[in-house]
């Protein structure tokens, strides 16, 4: 099959060789250029920029410092704000992970003829863009939204109870947001569990709690681990959704970024963040990766 | 009956069921919301709504700005589409057929705009397009930055359907005295084209919506509909921007219909 798909494109002429591989090569060359040009370039580009001088009259002054760096470290804001972020990512994997489980495993083991249907719904929220779904949000938590005017309906409530501008609204909104980052991966695990190993262990008379702490949860461990770290890594860097739902009340690492960038004209000082932000979130995802591959082998068949 | 009776007389089960279905509602409420929004009759968002109307369509119809992001938003995800069609579908021809040495290396390239958080990918196309002198006057630049983060979403879609298709096809072709391009022509294309078309809408759909890298990248002026609609939604929460994610919710509703229709969805893996 292997030499088969070598001829496929291969020279119809055995001399033909050379010129079928420089042909080869420009089926790819194009994204290599793109790729090379348009992101390792700019990547590197941002390390260069963290370490040049500030200036409020041009992006950057001449010459080279630390100070970017040491000012993020030492300044309780940017320290502040990085730790907010960090949070906020754990909790909503959190969160996300609680609520996910069990409609991935339903998703895995129902036979309903809507199946598709169901699967839709769990997709459909990726296809909204996230200012809209945001957006949403605010119409339900607003001090004139939607659940206030129903409660002030009611007459349960004089003033309105703050759902927003405040981390709670920021981290339901981010939960629903990342939310079907969590369900796919773990539907795949969980739907490549042998449905016979639970069967066996129900008719030997363990109880359903049990079934799951000691089969379905240990053998899903690599869904639960990919989920977790994907809806943290989106959630330690999300923008929009702190900026909507947060109203600058809830100071993110993202948002100080943006602002130093877009407001500030900071760009040394933002990309020294940036740098700082994605630094923490890999560190963060290295030690989680560690510890929970230890829980696998632990746990683990 | 029996079954509600069995679902009932064993709460563990009826728990289960009942969090699966609270959190689907949790999944597609703000989206209902937002399109019920939409269609009310009244000055603000008011609960239960007062009556229903299309005037908030009409202000975003006759609003310069919301037309002006929403037809801009249009071009590019279109060109998006366009451009990583043509070069994911390339790219990926390459890695399942060609590639030998470093291709999991070549994999991990291409995927990395998807890998790599938008907003960082965000502020170093800023700070590089500033330094080679291409800045954001001109939608070049935007346009390069959607192009990027597409690309990962025709190149998985096109190499999975790469995987199913049997080789011996394409082989047969050759044998037979086709030459590369026909078969290509005539083999390849029409037996990916289910995964071609797939990756070019979610292309088209995720350059739609994509938000960070037009943030930063937009020129003075122009701007596309997710920034408008954030810019406006900054300050006012009146319904003329339901209106507005409604018309963008539908468009992709459409966008999915209609790839449903030409190749099934059941194609979509990744």
């Amino acid at each position: 099959m292997a030499a088969g798909a070598l001829t496929t494109f291969g020279p119809a002429v055995p001399g033909d060789a050379a010129r079928a591989r420089a042909l080869r090569l420009l089926l790819i060359a194009p994204v290599v250029v793109l790729i090379v040009v348009f992101l390792v370039l700019p990547y590197l580009n941002i390390v260069v920029m963290s370490i040049r001088v500030p200036s409020t009259r041009a992006p950057y002054a001449p010459g080279f410092t630390p100070d970017n760096y040491l000012r993020a470290l030492t300044d309780s804001l940017y320290l502040g704000a990085l730790a907010r972020s960090l949070a906020i990512g754990a909790a909503t994997a959190f969160f996300c992970l609680v609520l996910g489980y069990p409609v991935a495993y339903h998703l895995a083991r129902t036979n309903a003829r809507f199946k598709g249907l169901l699967f839709a719904a769990v997709l459909s929220p990726l296809l909204v863009g996230v200012v809209i779904r945001s957006y949403g949000w605010i119409i339900i938590l607003a001090n004139n939204g939607i659940i206030n005017q129903t409660l002030r309906g009611l007459g349960w409530i004089d003033s309105p109870v703050r759902l927003m501008y405040n981390e709670f609204g920021v981290m339901l909104a981010l939960v629903h947001v990342f939310l079907p980052f969590m369900i796919l991966p773990l539907t795949g695990a969980i739907q490549s569990i042998d449905p016979n190993l639970e069967a066996a262990a129900r008719s030997l008379g363990a109880p359903r709690w049990r079934v799951f702490t000691r089969i379905v949860l240990p053998l899903s461990m690599p869904g639960i681990q990919s989920g977790t770290i994907l809806v943290f890594v989106l959630a330690v860097s999300a923008y929009v959704t702190p900026m909507l739902l947060g109203g600058g009340n809830v100071q993110t690492m993202a948002t100080l970024v943006v602002q130093q960038l877009v407001d500030a004209f900071l760009w040394p000082v933002g990309a020294a963040l940036a740098l700082i932000l994605s630094l923490a979130g890999a560190c963060s995802v290295a030690i989680y990766a560690r510890l929970t591959a230890r829980t696998m082998r632990r746990l683990g068949p | 009956m029996k079954a509600l009776v069995e679902v009932i007389r064993d709460p563990l089960r009826f728990g289960f069921g009942a969090v699966v279905i609270a959190v689907y509602v949790f999944l597609l409420l703000p989206i209902a919301i937002v399109v019920l929004a939409s269609l009310n009759a009244g000055e603000y968002l008011t609960f239960p709504p007062q009556g229903i109307s299309l005037r908030w369509y009409g202000s975003f119809f006759s609003s310069q700005p919301f037309m002006d992001a929403f037809k801009l938003s249009l071009q590019v995800a279109a060109t998006s589409m366009v451009c990583a069609a043509a070069l994911g579908t390339s790219a990926a021809l390459y890695y399942v057929r060609f590639a030998r040495g470093g291709k999991e290396a070549l994999r991990f390239m291409v995927l990395a705009p998807l890998l790599l958080p938008e907003i960082l990918t965000a502020i170093a196309l800023l700070f590089f397009y500033y330094q080679i002198g291409l800045g954001t006057r001109t939608l070049v630049g935007l346009q390069i930055g959607h192009v990027l983060i597409t690309l990962p979403f025709v190149f998985l879609s096109v190499c999975s359907a790469l995987y199913n298709i049997n080789p011996s096809l394409e082989e047969a072709a050759r044998s037979l005295g086709a030459g590369s391009w026909t078969v290509f022509r005539r083999i390849t294309l029409p037996l990916i084209k289910p995964g071609v078309i797939t990756g070019a809408m979610f292309a088209f759909i995720i350059s739609f919506d994509l938000f960070s890298i037009s943030l930063l990248l937009k020129g003075i002026g122009t701007t596309t509909l997710p920034i408008q609609l954030f810019d406006y939604l900054r300050w006012d929460y009146d319904p003329t921007a339901a209106a507005v994610s409604t018309v963008s919710i539908v468009m992709t509703l459409c966008v999915v219909l209609i790839t449903d229709r030409l190749v099934g969805l059941r194609a979509v893996r990744f």
